[in-house]
């Protein structure tokens, strides 16, 4: 697999009145699984667009590079998948025509197609429901669906926006199964998330608020040097911390 | 000396040709005094090719010799051609000018309008013969057809994009922003094109409306049209933020136009000053469609409308495709957008 770390630096953006972003400064690197944790309106959604590319940045940069060598962002967009937070998919398409549909956007060959097919249909255990319409799917199924389409391409980063939003705890877990399999293969995983519980799933979490990060590492080190229990309970005692003063 | 007329101070209904200071020269005074008709300088000799070029709605052919000779005679023939392919303009015109003529012959012979005129006069119905209405208003009711199947389907097609969130899907896709455009309006133009086979066919073998030019001005006219209403409906998209709304926006935009005059009723009847140049894109297509199908001529006319279509289709096609998938917009490029819907709403409203 080609390897792709994203690097972005102190990027700015402006969206309407709010500051969606202000300063935000992240080093991916290749295999990482990465967690974007806070509230809603943090800037997470805004910070994912922008490095796929829907926004431009009003200030800093977002860099690439593959094989360890520098590279533009049209070279890097072929190795990147994104599944956006809003439903994605096409209610009166079934899984099967989403797969072609997604084959075909992405130029895939036929028996690359094939193979890779067979193994997500397997990995997500969505082979029984290849002809149900996604709008006849049930939440887990449809996030599961959306990142078949995602992974079709093979990509070297997959950047996932609340995938696991309105899905019940049991389609979660095969959820988190699924990206724990991914990440050994290399990929690089950088998940937005407002499930604090999620966030010590991460191997890097970067806690977002107001358009900035105001702390990143492993979980468990946050979690240690802030002394809280949970994620959850940091963020209160920070919400509430900043209504007090 | 020709001599051209206008209704309404703008567009041509009658034509004249005849010595100056005679009493051609009298009928254009009280043509031009009844405040219908204006007179031009015709720039053709040929009164088939000013009725034709559509620069004359008539023209008025005197006998051999003059009209002033002829009335001094006491005999003649003076022939009024009519472009009739709206026959209730051709029926105006016609009557109109009959009125005018036998009151100026009175008045060249110093009697009354009882005495029998001594000059025959004929008039010569071009282009539809039987005055057939339905030769007027089924080449609008077909660019009518053809403009609400495109707007509508372009406009919901992309905003149902946005609304479903998969226009963010399709934008986050290794592809082009002129691949996503293309393909979500080529099918839309293939659609409308394969109604114009369709709608002529029906035209001609339906309602009997005469098919005199060649097919493939009909066809370049319909491909620019259909281009110009599919940019057209994925502009308004762009200001859409579900089906509904962009339901509403193509409905506004096909319905009122169509009941402007130049779709279903002349064009003379707009008050106030009209460009020649400017119209929406219902009004220029079916001038086309019109011209091909019923006078069967291409011309600078047809060029011209044809020019003016695509500047429509051009100025609708700026930047349809956002960059900026959901329900943000950039503020430059909605300008962007504003302005150039602004001048479309401009022009089609003039």
């Amino acid at each position: 697999m080609t390897s792709l770390s994203i690097e972005v630096t102190d990027v700015y953006k402006k969206l309407g009145p709010n500051q969606a972003l202000a300063g935000v400064t992240l080093c991916l690197e290749e295999g990482g699984l990465y967690g974007v944790i806070g509230p809603d309106g943090a800037g997470k959604t805004t910070l994912l667009r922008t490095i796929m590319g829907l926004f431009h940045p009003d200030e800093g940069r977002v860099a690439f590079r593959i094989e360890n060598k520098a590279a533009s962002f049209d070279q890097a967009r072929p190795l990147i998948a994104y599944m956006p937070q809003q439903q994605s998919l096409y209610p009166d398409l079934s899984i099967k025509e989403h797969l072609e549909f997604f084959r075909d956007l992405y130029q895939i060959s036929d028996d690359v197609y094939t193979a890779r097919r067979q193994r997500l249909l397997r990995l997500t255990r969505l082979e029984k429901f290849e002809d149900r319409p996604a709008g006849q799917l049930s939440g887990g199924m449809y996030k599961k669906l959306g990142l078949m389409c995602a992974l079709l391409q093979t990509p070297s980063a997959l950047l996932l926006d609340e995938p696991t939003n309105g899905v019940d705890p049991i389609s979660r877990r095969e959820f988190w199964d699924l990206l724990y399999e991914l990440r050994g293969e290399g990929i690089l995983i950088l998940m937005a998330t407002a499930y604090m519980d999620e966030a010590e799933r991460c191997g890097e979490v970067h806690l977002m608020e107001a358009g900035r990060i105001w702390t990143y590492g492993p979980p468990r080190t946050i979690l240690e040097k802030e002394k809280a229990r949970d994620f959850a309970e940091l963020f209160v005692r920070r919400a509430e911390g900043s209504q007090g003063k | 000396m020709g001599w051209r007329f206008q209704r309404n101070k703008k567009y041509p209904i009658g034509g004249l040709r005849g010595p100056r200071r005679s009493a051609g020269r009298k009928i254009g005074e009280h043509a031009a005094g009844s405040g219908w008709f204006r007179i031009v300088p015709a720039t053709d000799p040929d009164p088939f090719y000013l009725v034709r070029s559509g620069r004359a709605d008539a023209v008025l052919v005197a006998p051999p010799g003059g009209l002033t000779w002829a009335l001094s005679r006491g005999k003649g023939q003076a022939q009024l051609l009519v472009d009739a392919t709206n026959a209730i303009k051709g029926r105006v015109i016609e009557s109109y000018m009959n009125a005018i003529l036998r009151r100026t012959i009175a008045d060249e012979n110093h009697n009354s309008e009882t005495v029998p005129p001594s000059l025959s006069f004929d008039v010569r119905v071009l282009y539809n013969p039987t005055l057939q209405t339905s030769a007027y208003l089924v080449p609008g009711v077909m660019g009518l057809i053809l403009c609400l199947v495109t707007i509508l389907l372009a406009s919901m097609s992309m905003a149902r994009e946005r609304e479903l969130g998969t226009f963010e899907t399709l934008l986050a896709a290794p592809v082009e922003r002129w691949e996503i455009f293309l393909g979500k309006t080529l099918p839309f133009m293939i659609l409308g094109m394969a109604d114009v086979p369709l709608l002529v066919g029906l035209g001609v073998a339906g309602f009997h409306v005469p098919l005199r030019g060649p097919l493939w001005a009909l066809f370049l006219a319909a491909g620019v049209f259909v281009g110009t209403t599919v940019c057209v409906g994925t502009l308004i998209s762009t200001f859409a933020k579900n089906q509904q709304q962009a339901m509403m926006g193509g409905f506004s935009f096909s319905f009122r136009p169509s009941n402007y005059p130049g779709v279903m009723a002349p064009i003379e009847n707009i008050p106030g000053p009209s460009p020649p140049f400017l119209g929406q894109p219902l009004r220029f297509f079916v001038s086309l469609t019109r011209q091909v199908m019923l006078k069967g001529t291409i011309g600078p006319f047809y060029w011209t409308n044809l020019g003016a279509l695509a500047f429509l289709g051009m100025l609708g096609r700026q930047r349809q495709c956002p960059s900026v998938p959901a329900n943000w917009r950039d503020p430059k490029e909605f300008a962007i957008k504003k302005i150039s819907l602004a001048i479309i709403h401009i022009i089609c409203y003039i």
